[in-house]
């Protein structure tokens, strides 16, 4: 229901970017049609016919498309409307449409990306993965991959964001989110995925060995008919090399694919067929790996340093160009490759490459972390121009998804899998063909620099719509997701971060000066920017920028604050220029979700006032670095600890990493090498995350963000959620970052990063003891920005937002500001609330946390809000306990009150009067609450009152509670014991009804308002009276001593607290 | 090395015949750690020179089925004999647990094992106080002893259905409550108790005496805490006279709740059994209510008041007062009636007011018409009073009930 909801909104949007994308897809098309024709034999073909389907199915006639690959990706981006034509042509030709389907989804998004090698990296180290997970829990791993499906979708959709040709890939994206949501229920999720399984299963289904031999049809259709070939094959260089090193990365991305459709299909039953060819596989892949991987990576290692050579000559933007063409022939690894390369530049080239050289990257990166030795190597010279590649920031997005699920981990596992994996694939191809490695790289530079300047202008309208399209489906479907299970919030963490990242690359370069501003402050500004869809947002967005830069600048935090961990400002004016630029049919549904990602979820979840200064809150969150300081430390801790005893080891990682992986694969016990698995990935995660400074923000922001989403109640859950989540999308960070920031990373830190990353991840992954427990959860505490004094409390339904949680001086100010407020007690009640939530949010347990609570208490005990005032008491004791000054005796003696007027009970009176120390014993307040306490129970109602009127501190009002009851108790005493009358003043100055001193005046003032208080009380309590001689009213003793009753109280109210009138809730909510 | 092995098989063999024999008594002595028995220590010894212990009686089918009991069981010895209580008590809770296992198949028709139960329910609450108390020193949270209270619980479990077993289930309840006390989780008890008293199957007279007096004794505290003083009264009393006469210790014990009580029921002891079992913080509490010495209960629970919060009977004194200034006002009342017996039974206000003004008691007409208002109204005073002439007219007849083992009304 949910899917179908969310499907008919993401529709206009699709089709506004329809339009649009069929321009960034022609673009695309040119090239990719280059591209891939060269890169993969077969697949080249049928690439290129895709894409020319790809227009026509943007038209509606995607059903002629035969190549799976393209249709997909067009097709996806349509509207259902598209698509459901689309799948009823499709269905008939797929006999097991709906296993299909799901399987041709997959495939459509990766196949996307293989053809941009970035879908290599990803399919590869994801499925792969996901692939043996599979295998070995085939039950568990379909609830699992569905999971991991979400996060390759994401990783996808980030992707588009970011390069314009990518376009399509949006498109993919809702298509994907759809088709998360789409997951539980298989029959829809059928449905809509046979849209894109129609075009596969033309050729894939039709042979069940081997239906991956229409999308694969390279080289190794041959190979995968048989499953055990499969396995075989797929490790076989030699047929790599045939097929060309492009196909091969297709390959293993189709591979990937192919496992999906078999979990899909398991799933459904229907295809039956697939799995055992898949399990086949995965045998064949688990108990090979750890050999072929290892010899795969010193292949690595040598091709790497081939790059290099070619790398090392370029500056920044150089090395751009490099690492743009490493992942080139990467994925190219055929000498095709370069030839797509070149013709590409004319056209769209750029953005084509771009996705291309980001996967590349991405396959290669992941690897190179997660595996080997080796890989360091490569990645000290690749990894500059990987942080150049900008495709590689959507990643982490999806890994954030990923991150909650459990399927994550599978999918981790998989990824070393499918690493190595990979490297076998590409390495023979790339060490063939070094050659072609320099011509792209010559191609490159062009690219960058069309990026900076040209690219922005003509694509921003482009993207922007792209943006949107893309976005409010993701949101939607996080939404939705949300709202459902936990997958939700994976999805919603990935939408803020396209936002961020879209055209980070361009648009920041642009405006930044290089070598004015710290790098991480450079990267800063790029993130803002690249969020902007157009020049109007980005002038918006400049000013902004300024803004904050001068303000930077003059208190001296420019060169000291984290601008790594910084969060983004919200886009100013987005909607208007969202509108403007999107040309959206639904502005409506599109903008909002767009805007969702970072700045809106604090609103909604924090600030109820709907009206939000965009401005007010960028400063706002520009403070949040702090915060975000804090995010980064534990994982740096970390590394600094695992850095020194490894790095003499890296070079022995290789072997140390697979061979636990093998095992893992072997072993039954699969839960526990998810957890292991897990924990590692986390690790490695975390240590990238901080090894690359620049990219850090990034990663920072959506742990950030997921950790919102997540929803914990206790700071502990919440503290492991986040940390977790974090883990998460770090791990898959690591491609983005590098390619995020191409210039700011010296290629030495990353080297050093890196490497200390990967000595981490390997220690992890070695000492799989290493429990979670040890990592300082306490460095993850928020520490708050947010600099509004006044806060409505809110209760936390999930992680803390540090733009809302006010730090402590602030607090203190807010503090100030309740106590001196003169408004009433429900709004100060509220505004003590949120103090304390702020404090015991960012763990501050201090002589101000005593004070807001002792406040508070104070607070309740005025107007008799026991169940306030109990919490804030059981509080102040642990607080007074750590040893905290404060008003002890007050509350000790309030405490007693406590116990002795309300609960009644022997023994807790009996303790806590035996836990008293001596000096709380000579303090004043205790004393009158201990006498209280005598006069209570030997029911000395004189004493009692007595008492009463010397009150200290608030010890009256705790007394007030009890005053109705004792009064009852001293009257019907009295009754019973005085003959034959008692005066009414008499028992006014007793009782207290007397306003003033009782001794001398109470008892001849009989017009005192005491008196006609104490006869109305009496009356109210069935006494009887009689006037004597002087006509004093006299209370008739005997009459009364069997007519007192005790009256329903008059004032009682459905809350429990008569002093809290109704009219206070009402304005309460109108508030 | 010879000698440690002969010990542990001289132990292994002890045990399987104990067994064998149903002997519960020398399987008792087996398993009763903290007896410091010098047998079971040098065991300890051997057990820590012998590392491979298992082994041996591994080795053997006799001593097999008990393996998972022994096992633990040496493993505890070997900690407890090292000083680690805290190992030593989780092994023991291991071992003590397949001992429960086998316990079951041992009842069938009569309850010889019993006995070694009682060793190994008293074993596991010592032993856990006394982890707990390691703990504490090492700065960690005591939950030994409430991880004993939930094995207990098992045990009660066990022996609480019908048969012979039934008759051991009171002395599971006793260290239960023994438990409870410590912990000051009171309120566990009550199920315990309704499982005792409610089961009709097995008349309470029948549990061995000594555990019916330990279990009286808690019952009757915990009548104490709920100022039920007629029950607390009844249960105490049970205790006391059923206590071996020669357990000073014990004895003294219960007179340190059953005194309170019949104290608050007007029931004074003699001087010399407060001398006897050293419960001279009560001698002044019984003055004061000879004399109507106000001052000086006021100032007996000032002095021990520490002690009488701890064992909670502070309150219970407390409210002595009143039969305090019950005596007062009869003393004065005896001393009007010797000077006029006519107008003895008004007694003015004033005099009370000045009498308690030699007590160096400083109270206002008010407060001591407030006293008198509620001695009346207690029922300790018979009369009224007449709050324009400020007097207290007492009835002529019987003006000063006595309690007589009444509680004061409320």
């Amino acid at each position: 229901m949910m899917n179908q909801g969310v499907s008919t909104e993401t529709i206009p949007p699709v089709d506004s970017g329809s339009l649009e994308n069929h321009h960034v897809v022609d673009a695309s098309q040119g090239q990719t049609s280059s591209y891939f024709p060269p890169t993969a034999g077969s697949d080249a073909i049928s690439w290129t016919i895709h894409r020319a389907d790809h227009n026509s199915t943007q038209n509606g006639t995607l059903p002629s498309s035969t190549s799976t690959y393209q249709y997909d990706y067009h097709t996806q981006p349509p509207t259902r409307n598209v698509q459901e034509g689309l799948n009823a042509a499709s269905l008939p030709s797929s006999s097991s449409s709906l296993g299909t389907a799901n399987v041709s989804q997959d495939y459509n998004g990766y196949a996307s990306y293989p053809n941009s090698t970035d879908p290599y990296g990803y399919g590869s180290t994801g499925y792969p993965g996901y692939y043996n997970s599979y295998q070995q829990q085939q039950q568990q791993q379909q609830q699992s991959n569905q999971p991991s499906y979400q996060q390759q979708q994401f990783n996808h959709s980030s992707y588009q964001q970011q390069q314009p040709n990518h376009s399509s890939y949006q498109q993919q994206q809702p298509n994907h989110s759809s088709y998360q949501q789409q997951q539980p229920n298989h029959s829809s999720y059928q449905q809509q995925q046979s849209n894109h399984s129609y075009s596969q299963t033309v050729g894939a289904y039709q042979n069940t060995g081997a239906p991956y031999q229409p999308l694969s049809s390279f080289q190794n259709t041959g190979s995968y008919a048989g499953p055990a070939s499969y396995s075989s094959t797929y490790y076989n260089p030699g047929d790599y090399q045939t097929a060309g090193g492009y196909p091969s990365s297709s390959y293993s991305n189709q591979n990937t694919l192919w496992n999906d459709a078999n979990y899909t299909n398991y799933t459904t039953h229907q295809y039956s067929n697939y799995t055992p060819d898949t399990t086949a596989y995965s045998s064949g892949t688990t108990t090979a790996p750890s050999l072929h991987y290892q010899q795969q990576y010193k292949q690595w290692a040598d091709y790497y340093s081939q790059t290099e050579v070619s790398c090392a000559p370029g500056t920044e933007n150089m090395s751009v160009a490099n690492t743009s063409n490493v992942g080139c022939p990467i994925p190219g690894v055929s000498g095709e490759y370069p030839a797509s390369n070149t013709q590409t530049p004319p056209s769209y080239t750029p953005p084509s490459w771009r996705p291309e050289s980001s996967s590349s990257e991405l396959a290669s990166v992941q690897p190179a972390a997660g595996i080997s030795g080796a890989n360091d190597g490569y990645w000290q010279h690749v990894a500059p121009s990987s942080q150049i590649l900008h495709t590689s920031p959507m990643q982490p997005q999806s890994q954030k998804s990923l991150d909650p699920k459990t399927s994550y981990d599978i999918f981790q596992d998989q990824q070393q899998t499918a690493y190595s994996q990979v490297p076998n694939v590409q390495y023979p191809a790339n060490n063939q063909v070094p050659q072609s490695y320099q011509s792209p790289v010559q191609t490159v530079p062009s690219l960058d620099t069309r990026r900076v300047s040209k690219l922005q202008i003509p694509t921003n309208p482009r993207i922007a719509s792209n943006l949107t399209f893309g976005f409010p489906k993701t949101d939607k479907d996080s939404s939705t997701i949300s709202a459902a299970a936990k997958p939700a919030y994976i999805s919603v963490n990935v939408s803020p971060m396209p936002d961020e990242k879209v055209l980070s690359n361009s648009a920041a370069d642009s405006i930044l000066k290089p070598g004015m501003f710290p790098r991480s402050l450079r990267g800063y500004v790029e993130r803002a920017l690249a969020r902007c869809k157009d020049d109007t947002e980005m002038t918006a967005c400049q000013a902004v920028l300024k803004e904050m830069l001068t303000k930077a600048t003059a208190d001296g935090t420019l060169y000291t604050r984290d601008w790594d961990t910084e969060p983004l400002f919200p886009l100013p004016n987005a909607d208007a220029v969202n509108k403007d630029s999107f040309q959206s049919s639904t502005p409506g549904s599109s903008l909002p979700k767009y805007k969702r990602s970072p700045s809106r979820r604090s609103k909604s979840r924090w600030e109820p006032l709907p009206e939000e200064k965009s401005v007010d809150k960028s400063a706002s969150v520009v403070n949040n670095t702090v915060k975000y300081g804090g995010w980064t430390n534990p994982s740096e801790r970390d590394r600094k600890l695992f850095m020194g005893n490894n790095e003499s080891k890296e070079n022995n990682f290789t072997a140390m990493k697979f061979s636990p992986l093998a095992q893992k694969n072997a072993s039954k016990n699969i839960q526990r090498q998810v957890k292991k698995q897990r924990f590692a990935d986390g690790l490695n995660a975390a240590d990238n995350g901080d090894a690359s400074s620049d990219s850090d923000k990034e990663q920072n922001l959506t742990a950030y963000y997921s950790s919102a989403i997540a929803l914990a109640n206790t700071p502990e859950e919440r503290k492991r959620r986040e940390s977790r989540s974090k883990r998460f999308e770090k791990g898959q960070g690591r491609p983005e970052n590098n390619h995020f920031k191409p210039k700011n990373a010296g290629p030495g830190n990353l080297y050093s990063r890196r490497a200390s990353a990967l000595v981490l991840s390997k220690n992890f992954e070695d000492g799989g003891t290493r429990a979670v427990e040890d990592i300082d959860w306490d460095s993850l505490t928020v520490k708050g920005t947010c600099q509004e004094i006044e806060k409505r409390y809110l209760r936390l339904t999930s992680a803390p937002d540090p733009a809302s949680v006010r730090p402590e001086e602030v607090l203190e100010k807010a503090l100030d500001m309740v106590q001196n407020s003169q408004k009433n007690y429900l709004y100060k009640c509220d505004q003590l609330k949120s103090i304390r939530q702020d404090l015991t949010v960012q763990h501050i347990r201090n002589q101000l946390t005593v004070k807001v609570y002792e406040t508070h208490a104070r607070l309740a005990l005025e107007v008799g809000d026991l169940p306030e005032y109990n919490q804030c008491q059981s509080q102040l004791k642990t607080l007074y306990a750590e040893g905290i000054e404060g008003c002890h005796m007050e509350f000790s003696a309030y405490n007693l009150l406590c116990v002795i007027l309300h609960s009644n009970n022997y023994r807790e009176l009996l303790s806590s009067m035996s836990r008293l120390s001596v000096e709380a014993k000579k303090d004043e307040a205790v004393k009158h609450a201990l006498a209280v306490r005598g006069a209570v129970t030997s029911g000395n109602y004189v004493m009692f009152f007595r008492l009463y009127k010397t009150a200290p501190n608030l010890n009256t009002c705790l007394m007030d509670l009890y005053v109705e009851k004792m009064r009852y108790k001293a009257v019907s005493c009295m009754s019973r014991s005085y003959r034959p009358t008692i005066p009414v003043s008499y028992i006014a100055q007793v009782l207290g009804f007397t306003p003033a001193t009782p001794r001398n005046e109470g008892i001849d003032e009989k017009d005192s308002d005491g008196l006609v208080e104490c006869v109305d009380w009496l009356k109210a309590h069935g006494a009887c009276f009689i006037a004597d001689n002087h006509g004093d009213m006299q209370l008739d003793t005997k009459a009364s001593c069997s007519s007192l009753f005790m009256p329903e109280p008059e004032d009682a109210v459905a809350h429990g607290d008569a002093s809290l009138a109704v009219n206070d809730f009402l304005t309460r909510t109108s508030l | 090395m010879e000698e440690a092995y002969r010990r542990i098989t001289e132990y292994l063999n002890r045990f399987s015949d104990a067994v064998s024999s149903q002997d519960g008594a020398s399987l008792s002595s087996l398993l009763s750690l903290s007896s410091n028995h010098p047998f079971l220590l040098s065991l300890a010894d051997s057990l820590i020179l012998f590392q491979d212990a298992s082994r041996v009686f591994k080795q053997s089918e006799r001593f097999s089925q008990y393996s998972e009991i022994i096992t633990h069981l040496f493993r505890s010895l070997q900690n407890y004999r090292l000083g680690n209580l805290v190992d030593a008590y989780q092994a023991f809770e291991k071992s003590a647990n397949a001992f429960i296992q086998e316990f079951r198949n041992w009842e069938s028709a009569s309850a010889w094992a019993l006995e070694a139960l009682y060793v190994l329910a008293y074993e596991i609450r010592v032993l856990a106080e006394r982890a707990d108390r390691e703990l504490t020193s090492n700065g960690k949270a005591p939950e030994k002893l409430k991880a004993a209270g939930s094995f207990l619980m098992k045990v009660f479990g066990v022996l609480a259905g019908k048969g012979p077993k039934r008759v051991g289930a009171l002395y599971v309840t006793c260290q239960l409550f023994k438990v409870y006390f410590k912990l000051g989780t009171v309120h566990l008890c009550r199920s315990v108790i309704r499982s005792i008293e409610t089961a009709r199957i097995f008349d309470f007279e029948e549990f061995p005496k000594r555990d019916k007096v330990t279990y009286m004794y808690y019952t009757g505290r915990l009548e104490v805490f709920n100022e039920n003083f007629p029950s607390a009264d009844h249960k105490l009393s049970y205790a006391l006279m059923h206590c071996n006469p020669r357990r000073e210790a014990n004895i003294r014990m219960i007179l340190k709740y059953l005194i309170p009580v019949k104290l608050s029921m007007g029931i004074l002891p003699k001087d010399w059994l407060l001398e006897k079992y050293n419960l001279v913080e009560y001698r002044d509490v019984v003055q004061a209510l000879k004399r109507g010495d106000l001052r000086l209960l006021r100032h007996a629970l000032q002095e021990h008041e520490d002690r009488f919060l701890r064992s909670g009977v502070y309150l219970v004194l407390e409210k002595l007062e009143l039969q305090v200034y019950q005596r007062l006002v009869k003393k004065i009342y005896i001393i009007q009636k010797q000077k006029d017996p006519t107008k003895a039974h008004q007694v003015k206000l004033e005099v009370i007011v000045k009498a308690l003004k030699w007590l160096e008691m400083d109270m206002d007409v008010d407060e001591v018409e407030c006293i008198m208002a509620i001695l009346i109204y207690k029922n300790l005073v018979k009369g009224y009073f007449a709050h324009k002439s400020k007097v207290v007219v007492l009835s002529k007849q019987d003006p000063f009930p006595k309690l007589n083992g009444k509680p004061i009304e409320s």
